[in-house]
C-alpha cells in the first residue's frame, strides 16, 4: 500500500436507478470529497439537477452521445446503426440529421473543432469510419475509411492546432490517422499491431509547443510535437510521437492495469508543465497517470480506485478539474482533485487538529 | 487504504434502468449529459428494451435565477471594487473601507431577499410560491451569517463594542427581540439600559463600564437576596433575567426564537463587556440550553458557532456544504482574504482557497449567456488559474451574433491571449466563407493573422471575378493597407483591384507597369495569367503606346510560358474543343497585339532619341 498521499478525492455519484418524484431528485445534493490516506475528510457539495431530457427516438442501445464545442448540439449514434444530431439550444430538442451510412452498431461520435467547419466523425461495428460534413445547411457523408479489418472502436481528433486529424482504434489492434489534405481528400496513416489482439480507445494530448511559450512570428506553423495515448486489450497504455519524418513511434508503455484497458483519456492542459492520463480497465481500477517533465519519461500512476466491475469509460471536464469515471456498477462517479493536497487538512473527524500533517511531501503540492 | 467521510450523496436520473443497463456519461462544456447505455460492444443488441432519452445536466442552477442575477451583478461591481482597494491603506482607514465592502455585499443580499419575498407573495401558485419563500430564507439565512462575520473578524469589534454589535444583529434578525426589550426596560430598575450605553460618545472606557455594571449588578442581587418583589413572581423572574439566571430567561423560551437570541440576552444580563475569545463557551452552552437535547443542531447553527469559535476555515467549509452555489463562499472568502485573515491562520493553502473558490464560482457563471462577462473579471483576480481557466472557457462560448463575436474578441486582445483570438476568428472566417460572405471571411482571417485562410479566400474571390467579371465587397479590398502583406494571394488580390483603379483612372502607364510586375513578380498565380494578359488587351489597342518595348518583349516572354507549359490534352469532348479554341484564339489575338505593339513602341522610343 502507498504511503504517499492520494490527492484525489470521491465528489459526486450519480446514480440512476428506478424514477423518483421528481422534488426528490431535485433537492438532492451533489458533495464534494478530499480524502487522503491518512488524516481526515472535506466536503463540498453543490445543486445539480436536470434541465432537458433529450427523446432521441433511437431505436436500440445509445452507445455514445457528445455535446459539441458550444453546446449547442448533440450527436448521438446506437446500435440501431444511426447517427442523429439535435440542436438543443434554450433547453430544446430539434432534430437536425438522421445519418445513415453504417451497417453495423454505431460506438462512437466526436465533434471536430468548429474552425473546420460542422463535422463529425463516427465509428463502427462494421469497421468503417464516417465522416459526416454540414454543407450549406444539409449533413450528408464526407468521407468514408474502410481500412480495418475489424470493428473500430473509438475516434478522437486531434487538436484544432495540428490541423484536421481524426485516430481511430480498432478490434485488429492497428490504429489509423487520418489527416485531411484539402479538396476533400484524406491521407491516411497505419500503426498495425498497435496493440495485440485490439485497441480499445485514443486520446490525443492536449497541443504545447515544446520550449519557449514564446509568441512565434505570425504566418511560421509552431512545432508542435504530437502525442496521443491508446489502450488495448493487451492490459497496456501506449503513448505515440510523430517523429521528424512523418512516422508514429510508440513512445512509452504504461503497465499497470491486468486486464484489458477499456478506456484512456488525457486530461486538458492549464498552463502547467504536468501531463495528466487517466485509464481504466476490465480490471475494475482507474489510474490516473501523471509525469512531471517536460520531455515526457517518467510517468508515474496513481489508483483513484478499485471498482467492483469493469470500468469503461473516463473523461475530463474542459478545465480538467473533475473526472468523469463510467462504471459496470451502474454509477458514473465524479472525482476533484484538491487545489493542493493541503485542502484535505480540514476534516470534521481531526477538528482541531488544524495543522499540516508530515506526510504530505513538496512533491504532492503540484496543482494540477 | 483511503477512508471517506460518509457516503457521497446522489443524485437519481429518473427512467434510467440500473439494474439491467450502464449509464454513459460526458461532458458538455456546461453541462453533463447522461444516457442509459450498455458498454459491452456486442453486435446484437440484447432485445432489452433501452431507453431512448438523453439527459442533460447542469451544475449551477441558481445562475439562471432571475432575482439572483441582480445578486450576481451587483456584488461583481462591490468584488471589483474590492480588488482595487489599495494595498497601501493599512490599520483604522483601511479597516473601514473593508467593513463598508461587508456592509454592501450585506445590502444586496437583503435587496434580493426583498425582491424574492415580494415574488413570493404574488405567486400565483402555492408550489413555486413556497420555492421562493424558501429562497428568501436561505438568503436571510446568508446575510445572518456574513453580518455576524463581518462583526467578528472584519469589524473585529473589541469587548463592549461586541455585545452592541451582537445586539444589532439579533435585533435584525429577530423581531421578538423588540417585546422582551420592553419588557425589561418597564421595570423598575433604576438604570435601564439606554444610559448605560453611552457609547457613542465613547465618554466611558470599558473599566468604567464593568464598574457600572458590576455595582448595577449587585444591586439586583441584592433585591433579589432581599425578596424586595417576592409579592410580585413576574417581577421576580424578571430580576433573575437581568441577572442573567439561564433557566429564568429559558422560561420565556416562546419569546427567544433561537438559541443565538438566547445567547445576547444571557451575554447582556451576564456579562456584558464579554470579549471575543471567551465567546464561543457562552455559545456553545447556550446552544445546548436552548436546544435541551430536544433536537440536534441544524447547519445554520454549526456554521454559527464554528464562526463563535473563530474558526474561519470551518464556517467557509459548512457554508459550502450547506448552500446550493459558490456565490456566498466565494465573495466571502475573498473578503476574508482581503483582511489578511486566511493567512494569518497559517495555513498553507489560505490564499489557495480564495482562488479555488472564486474559480469555481466564476466556471458557473460561463454556463450562462451573458453572465459569463462577469466570470471573466473573476478569473482575472485568480492570479494561478485564473488566465489559463478563462482561456479555456471563452472559446466555448457560442458565438451566435457578431455583436457577441466582437466582445468576446475584445475580451482576448485586452489580455492578449493571441492563441484564442486566432481560433475565434478561424471559426468566424469558416462561418462567413460557408455562408458565402467573403468579405467578411476575409476580414476575419486577416484579423486571425491566417496567411492559409487568407489565400483561400482571395482565391474565392478571384474566382468570383473571373465568374462574374466583377468584385464584391470593393470597399474592404481597396482599404486593406499593410494587411495585404499576410498572404501572396491576398497581395495579388490587392494589386489586381490597385490595377483596375488605376486603369478606371486612365492611369494607363502606372496600370501597366503595375500588372506586367504582377506576373515577372510570381505574385500572380499561374491560373491568372491568362486573365491579366487577356486584361492587357485594352492597353495594347490604345492609339497611344502605354508598353514600352522592354515590357513588350516581357509580356511576349510571359506568353509563351503560359502557352508552352500547357498540358497536352487528351481526347476531349466537344466542351472540351471548344474551350480550346477560345484559348487559341485569345493567344493569337494576343500575339498579334503584342507584335504590333512592340513594333509602335520601337518606333517611337527610336524616335524620341532622336529628337
Amino acid at each position: 500500500m502507498r504511503e504517499a498521499v492520494l490527492t484525489w478525492c470521491v465528489p459526486l455519484e450519480l446514480l440512476c436507478s428506478h424514477p423518483l418524484p421528481v422534488s426528490a431528485f431535485l433537492k438532492t445534493q451533489v458533495k464534494l470529497y478530499t480524502y487522503r490516506a491518512c488524516a481526515g475528510k472535506d466536503e463540498m457539495g453543490k445543486m445539480v439537477s436536470v434541465i432537458n431530457t433529450v427523446d432521441t427516438s433511437h431505436e436500440d442501445m445509445i452507445h455514445d452521445a457528445q455535446m459539441d464545442y458550444y453546446g449547442t448540439r448533440l450527436a448521438t449514434c446506437s446500435s440501431d446503426r444511426s447517427v442523429k444530431i439535435f440542436d438543443v439550444r434554450n433547453g430544446g430538442q430539434i432534430l437536425i440529421a438522421d445519418l445513415r451510412g453504417h451497417e453495423g452498431p454505431v460506438w462512437q461520435v466526436a465533434w471536430a473543432h468548429p474552425m473546420y467547419g460542422n463535422i463529425l466523425a463516427s465509428c463502427s461495428y462494421d469497421r468503417k469510419v464516417i465522416i459526416w460534413r454540414e454543407e450549406n445547411g444539409t449533413w450528408e457523408k464526407s468521407h468514408e475509411h474502410a481500412g480495418h479489418d475489424s470493428s473500430v472502436n473509438s475516434v478522437c481528433w486531434a487538436p484544432h492546432d495540428y490541423g484536421l486529424i481524426l485516430a481511430c482504434g480498432s478490434s485488429d489492434g492497428a490504429i489509423s490517422l487520418l489527416t485531411y489534405t484539402g479538396e476533400g481528400q484524406w491521407e491516411v496513416k497505419k500503426i498495425n499491431n498497435a496493440h495485440t489482439i485490439g485497441c480499445n480507445a485514443v486520446s490525443w494530448a492536449p497541443a504545447v509547443v515544446p520550449g519557449s511559450l514564446i509568441d512565434q512570428p505570425s504566418g511560421q506553423k509552431p512545432n508542435y510535437i504530437k502525442r496521443f495515448a491508446s489502450g488495448g486489450c493487451d492490459n497496456l497504455i501506449k503513448l505515440w510521437k510523430e517523429e521528424e519524418d512523418g512516422q508514429w513511434k510508440e513512445e512509452q508503455k504504461l503497465e499497470a492495469h491486468s486486464d484489458w484497458v477499456r478506456d484512456v483519456a488525457w486530461a486538458p492542459s492549464i498552463g502547467l508543465p504536468t501531463s495528466t492520463i487517466a485509464s481504466c480497465s476490465q480490471d475494475g481500477r482507474v489510474f490516473i497517470w501523471t509525469c512531471d517533465d517536460a520531455s515526457g519519461n517518467t510517468w508515474s500512476p496513481k489508483l483513484l480506485h478499485k471498482f467492483n466491475d469493469v470500468v469503461w469509460h473516463v473523461s475530463w471536464s474542459i478545465t480538467a478539474n473533475i473526472l468523469a469515471v463510467s462504471g459496470g456498477d451502474n454509477k458514473v462517479t465524479l472525482w476533484k482533485e484538491s487545489v493542493d493536497g493541503q485542502w484535505v487538512c480540514i476534516s470534521d473527524v481531526n477538528k482541531g487538529q488544524g495543522s499540516v500533517s508530515a506526510s504530505v511531501t513538496e512533491g504532492q503540492q503540484n496543482e494540477q | 487504504m483511503e477512508e471517506l467521510d460518509g457516503e457521497p450523496a446522489v443524485t437519481v436520473i429518473p427512467g434510467v434502468n440500473s439494474k439491467k443497463n450502464q449509464m454513459c456519461f460526458d461532458w458538455g462544456p456546461g453541462e453533463m449529459l447522461v444516457c442509459e447505455t450498455s458498454f459491452s460492444k456486442k453486435e446484437k443488441s440484447e432485445m432489452v428494451p433501452s431507453c431512448p432519452f438523453i439527459y442533460i445536466i447542469r451544475k449551477d442552477v441558481d445562475v439562471y435565477s432571475q432575482i439572483l442575477r441582480k445578486l450576481f451583478n451587483e456584488s461583481h461591481g462591490i468584488f471589483l471594487g474590492l480588488q482595487r482597494i489599495d494595498e497601501e491603506l493599512t490599520g483604522k482607514s483601511r479597516k473601514s473601507q473593508l467593513v463598508r465592502v461587508s456592509k454592501n455585499y450585506r445590502s444586496v443580499i437583503r435587496a434580493c431577499m426583498e425582491e424574492m419575498h415580494q415574488v413570493a407573495i404574488a405567486a400565483k401558485d402555492p408550489a413555486s410560491g413556497r420555492q421562493f419563500s424558501s429562497q428568501v430564507s436561505i438568503l436571510s439565512a446568508m446575510e445572518l451569517i456574513w453580518n455576524l462575520c463581518e462583526i467578528l473578524f472584519i469589524e473585529v469589534a473589541p469587548a463592549g463594542h461586541l455585545l452592541l454589535h451582537l445586539l444589532d444583529w439579533v435585533r435584525l434578525h429577530v423581531c421578538e427581540v423588540d417585546s422582551l426589550s420592553a419588557d425589561v426596560l418597564g421595570s423598575e430598575n433604576p438604570s435601564n439600559h439606554d444610559s448605560f450605553w453611552n457609547l457613542p460618545g465613547n465618554t466611558q472606557t470599558l473599566t468604567e463600564l464593568e464598574l457600572k455594571w458590576q455595582h448595577w449588578h449587585e444591586e439586583c442581587e441584592r433585591y433579589l437576596q432581599d425578596s424586595t418583589f417576592a409579592t410580585n413572581p413576574h417581577l421576580e423572574s424578571l430580576l433573575k433575567i437581568m441577572l442573567g439566571d439561564e433557566a429564568a430567561l429559558l422560561e420565556q423560551k416562546e419569546l427567544l426564537s433561537n438559541w443565538y437570541h438566547f445567547l445576547v440576552t444571557r451575554l447582556l444580563y451576564s456579562n456584558p463587556t464579554v470579549k471575543p475569545i471567551d465567546l464561543h463557551y457562552y455559545a456553545q452552552s447556550s446552544l445546548d440550553l436552548f436546544l435541551g437535547g430536544e433536537s440536534s443542531p441544524e447547519p445554520l447553527d454549526n456554521i454559527l458557532l464554528a464562526a463563535f469559535e473563530f474558526d474561519i476555515h470551518q464556517v467557509i467549509k459548512e457554508c459550502s456544504i450547506a448552500l446550493s452555489n459558490w456565490w456566498f463562499v466565494a465573495h466571502l472568502t475573498d473578503l476574508l482574504d482581503h483582511c489578511k485573515l486566511l493567512q494569518s491562520h497559517n495555513l498553507y493553502f489560505g490564499s489557495n482557497m480564495r482562488e479555488f473558490l472564486l474559480l469555481e464560482y466564476a466556471s458557473g457563471l460561463f454556463a450562462h449567456p451573458s453572465l459569463w462577462q462577469l466570470g471573466v473579471d473573476y478569473f482575472d483576480y485568480c492570479p494561478k488559474l485564473g488566465r489559463v481557466s478563462l482561456e479555456l472557457h471563452i472559446e466555448r462560448i457560442p458565438l451566435n451574433t457578431e455583436q457577441k463575436a466582437l466582445k468576446v474578441l475584445r475580451i482576448c486582445e485586452q489580455r492578449q491571449m493571441t492563441e484564442q483570438v486566432r481560433s475565434i476568428c478561424k471559426i468566424l472566417a469558416m462561418k462567413a466563407v460557408r455562408n458565402n460572405r467573403l468579405g467578411s471571411a476575409l476580414s476575419w482571417s486577416i484579423r486571425a493573422k491566417d496567411a492559409a485562410f487568407a489565400t483561400l479566400v482571395s482565391d474565392r474571390f478571384l474566382r468570383d471575378y473571373c465568374e462574374r467579371g466583377c468584385f464584391s465587397d470593393l470597399d474592404l479590398i481597396d482599404n486593406l493597407g499593410p494587411a495585404m502583406m499576410l498572404s501572396d494571394r491576398l497581395t495579388f488580390l490587392g494589386k489586381y483591384r490597385e490595377f483596375h483603379r488605376m486603369y478606371g483612372e486612365k492611369r494607363f502607364a502606372d496600370a501597366a507597369s503595375l500588372l506586367l510586375s504582377l506576373m515577372t513578380s510570381g505574385i500572380a498565380p499561374r491560373s491568372f495569367w491568362m486573365t491579366l494578359l487577356t486584361d492587357a488587351l485594352p492597353l495594347l489597342e490604345q492609339k497611344q503606346v502605354i508598353f514600352s518595348a522592354e515590357q513588350t518583349y516581357e509580356l511576349m516572354q510571359c506568353l509563351e510560358d503560359l502557352t508552352s507549359r500547357r498540358p497536352v490534352r487528351g481526347e476531349s469532348d466537344i466542351q472540351q474543343l471548344q474551350d480550346e479554341d477560345i484559348e487559341t484564339t485569345k493567344v493569337e489575338m494576343l500575339r498579334l497585339a503584342l507584335a504590333r505593339n512592340l513594333a509602335r513602341a520601337i518606333i517611337r522610343e527610336g524616335s524620341l532619341e532622336g529628337s
